[in-house]
């Protein structure tokens, strides 16, 4: 998706931001740091780091051992920013943010959306959090579900078998007996990304 | 004389270089404070593991088409589009 918006936003001067949540580094992944690295993506690509963070960083320089901005602050500046450029912000994997930061994340992006109305926000994650999507986003998201196509699972099983380690292993009739039920499964059980070969 | 300017020329020139990487520097220092986390690297991770083709009908639905063209002053009010689907549906990896 992200690599989508890259390539439309060049030819209309507009940012695209990113996130990923990890259960693993769930801990690292809090609203301030989320919304923080959105900010820093989109000021990133510009030549001059704008008036008002660059003062709110040389002032928090004065307090011993600095101090990182509050997420209010980056709001607002993500608020400012984004309503200064096209923005298209990614978030994929929302279930995996931490419960309790889900709802300050929500908010954050529907305070963007209040101020900044031309930015897009495409966010993925499991069907459970789909009420509080909607909920935390007063109705302004469309919802889509993902499955995958049968002809998504056959290009798919296509290039892993072309990547197999251990080709000797594989014969015609193993690889023509796995192009076909493989993909009779899948459409049962949907778990693309979750299959090996 | 020529010497001398020679040399004031040669201190300027330093001069300007150091705050060039004064500048960078600083630049990346904001950066990090802003936030320490990379979600780019991950992202190029997403990227080369990505098999061409796949899930690029969503790219041509209706929902996807009307969220990525309005203007929020168009016929959509939805500046979100949120896609949902079991684990290992391809959530991540569409295009």
């Amino acid at each position: 998706m992200v690599d989508t918006l890259c390539d439309q936003a060049r030819g209309q001067n507009a940012a695209v931001a990113c996130f990923y949540f990890d259960y693993a580094v769930q801990k690292e992944q809090s609203p301030t740091s989320i919304l923080g690295s959105l900010l820093k993506q989109i000021v990133g690509g510009w030549e001059k780091i704008p008036g008002g963070i660059a003062k709110a960083f040389e002032d928090q320089k004065k307090v011993i051992g600095g101090r990182g901005l509050r997420l209010h602050e980056i709001v607002e500046m993500l608020e400012t920013v984004s309503s200064s450029q096209r923005t298209f912000i990614c978030i994929d994997a929302l279930d995996e943010c931490v419960a309790v930061h889900r709802p300050k994340v929500l908010r954050s992006l529907k305070q963007i959306l209040l101020r900044s109305p031309r930015t897009r926000i495409f966010l993925t994650g499991r069907a459970h959090i789909r009420g509080e999507v909607e909920k935390g986003l007063a109705g302004r998201a469309a919802i889509l579900s993902i499955r995958p196509r049968e002809d998504d699972i056959i290009t798919f099983l296509r290039a892993r078998l072309d990547d197999d380690t251990n080709p000797d292993a594989m014969d015609d009739l193993l690889e023509a007996d796995i192009m076909k039920k493989v993909p009779e499964s899948v459409s049962e059980m949907c778990v693309l990304g979750a299959t090996t070969v | 004389m020529a010497q001398f300017l020679g040399n004031i020329n040669s201190f300027n020139t330093i001069n300007h270089y150091n705050y060039q990487i004064s500048v960078a520097d600083e630049r990346s220092e904001l950066l990090a404070w802003l936030s320490p986390l990379e979600p780019r690297t991950r992202h190029h991770d997403v990227r080369n593991n990505r098999i061409d083709d796949v899930g690029d009908w969503l790219l041509t639905t209706d929902e996807f088409r009307d969220w990525c063209d309005c203007d929020g002053e168009g016929r959509s009010d939805k500046a979100t589009l949120f896609c949902y689907g079991a684990p290992g549906a391809g959530k991540t990896y569409i295009r």
